[in-house]
């Protein structure tokens, strides 16, 4: 009889143990360091300099980099940074002075105005959000271009600001991994 | 007051909305200064130069590929090319005894009617660096620049002829726009009849198109255009495009032609830039436009 009350109290001690489980499961996330979002924003920058641009409904991709950034670090990253890529995309690209440095910088900016309440959700939520972000900012830019030159040349960059906002869980999920990482490797001495 | 000699904690710049109106204002002043007028080449050319050496660094391994797989098939290309060249050879022969009839017959009649020479004109052989993306214009640059003696303006053939012209320069670098880009004209005439027009890009995709035609013109579908030589940029002669279709407007008197251009840019990637005295066709026409400015 004793043995067995002691094994109910056991029991009893372990159903308390595990109500006592934090209601908030999500880890903490640590601050990327400045080496890797730099190394990060040049190297899309790099490949954004190859042609698999030249395909209209490409996602433009450094913005979607430093769009992340700016959301997760605003203190590195942010619109002066955006316009300053956004102008040598210009230059690379051959089209108006300013056209990517409106665009990377409303796109910064959409970022930096919804970062509260975008942290408080999940990449998926954040992906519905900043969709209408890089439409309006494509699309002012889009615009100008278009009153400037004359000519309308169609709803395919649509396509672009929508592959980027399905992109956005995917780069959330390689951005954040060595932030991960070094999380992992505390949980053993806690 | 206390606020002088208190701790700042907190870093205060501008505010978020102020920092964006401050930019988005400088991306609106570039864009209209840009569109207007030329004074921003300097900066595109300063961050042109910035740009250069990391594009070539990007564009390596495609042209260390392309170099490798050209040492591969070499034996395999220049069969091919010998092939070809033995073809072209003897066709050109004909042609070559043809024209050297015909030359001396021209020379003859020049002395006649005291007609200069035809001027060779000297070119400078570039090769493609990459195609910028923009949806709005059709340009390609070059790996060559104003270093090598390259200035807007001048025209770039391939061997089916004129492919574009030249329309930026920065030290390293030129950007061409093509034929079909709606910024460029070229005078040209029709080579059945030497009927003098304007053809011009854009357009329908990949097309030209002759306007300001009188609905009575004598042009067909085949004609050829080749460059009329006036305006001094083009060199005379140098084929430009075949007419595909012509549409005569009744109610306008007016008609228009469709051409398709006859050099393939999309198909090489070595082009020849023609080193055309800019500044002689640029003095011709300021004299020109003072003539008429004077007049009025």
């Amino acid at each position: 009889m004793a043995a067995r009350r002691v094994r109910v109290e056991v029991a009893r001690k372990g159903a308390g143990l595990s109500s006592l489980e934090p209601i908030d499961k999500t880890p903490f996330r640590l601050a990327a360091s400045p080496g890797f979002i730099w190394l990060t924003v040049v190297l899309v920058w790099l490949f954004s300099l190859l042609q698999w641009r030249t395909w209209q409904p490409a996602p433009d991709l450094l913005l979607l980099v430093i769009a992340y950034w700016c959301l997760n670090e605003p203190g590195r990253i942010g619109m002066v940074t955006a316009f300053c890529f956004g102008l040598l995309m210009d230059v690379h690209d051959g089209s108006l002075l300013g056209v990517h440095a409106l665009t990377y910088t409303l796109v910064a900016y959409g970022t930096l105005v919804l970062s509260r309440r975008l942290q408080r959700f999940n990449s998926v939520v954040q992906c519905i959000h900043m969709l209408p972000v890089f439409v309006v900012a494509k699309s002012a830019s889009r615009l100008i271009e278009g009153w400037l030159a004359g000519e309308w040349l169609g709803w395919g960059w649509l396509w672009s600001a929508i592959l980027m906002a399905l992109l956005w869980p995917l780069v959330d999920v390689l951005l954040q991994m060595p932030q991960r990482r070094h999380e992992e490797g505390d949980g053993g001495s806690v | 007051m206390q606020e002088n000699g208190s701790l700042k904690l907190f870093k205060h710049g501008p505010t978020v909305e102020a920092r964006l109106f401050a930019l988005a204002f400088l991306a609106l002043a570039l864009l209209i200064v840009d569109a207007r007028w030329s004074a921003l080449e300097p900066v595109r050319q300063g961050i042109s130069v910035l740009l250069y050496p990391f594009q070539r660094i990007m564009l390596a391994p495609r042209d260390g590929v392309e170099r490798v797989k050209g040492w591969v098939d070499a034996a395999n290309e220049m069969q091919i090319e010998k092939a070809a060249l033995q073809r072209q050879r003897i066709e050109l022969a004909q042609m070559a005894t043809h024209a050297a009839q015909l030359a001396a017959e021209n020379e003859q009649l020049r002395r006649l009617l005291n007609v200069p020479d035809i001027v060779t004109q000297p070119s400078i052989a570039v090769e493609v660096l990459f195609e910028p993306t923009s949806a709005f214009n059709h340009h390609l640059v070059f790996n060559k620049g104003s270093s090598s003696g390259i200035q807007p303006g001048m025209p770039v053939i391939d061997e089916g002829g004129v492919v574009g012209q030249i329309v930026r320069v920065t030290p390293f670098t030129a950007e061409a726009a093509l034929i079909t880009d709606d910024k460029l004209s070229i005078p040209v005439q029709i080579l059945r009849n030497g009927l003098r027009l304007i053809a011009f890009g854009g357009g329908a995709d990949g097309k030209m198109e002759v306007r300001y035609l009188t609905a009575g013109a004598d042009i067909e579908s085949g004609d050829e255009l080749v460059t009329s030589g006036i305006g001094g940029l083009f060199p005379a002669g140098l084929p430009v495009a075949e007419v595909d279709s012509v549409h005569r407007d009744s109610a306008t008197g007016f008609a228009m032609a469709l051409a398709s251009p006859l050099a393939h840019p999309e198909r090489h990637r070595h082009f020849l830039v023609l080193q055309v005295d800019v500044e002689a066709a640029r003095r011709n026409e300021e004299a020109l436009n003072g003539q008429t400015g004077g007049r009025r």
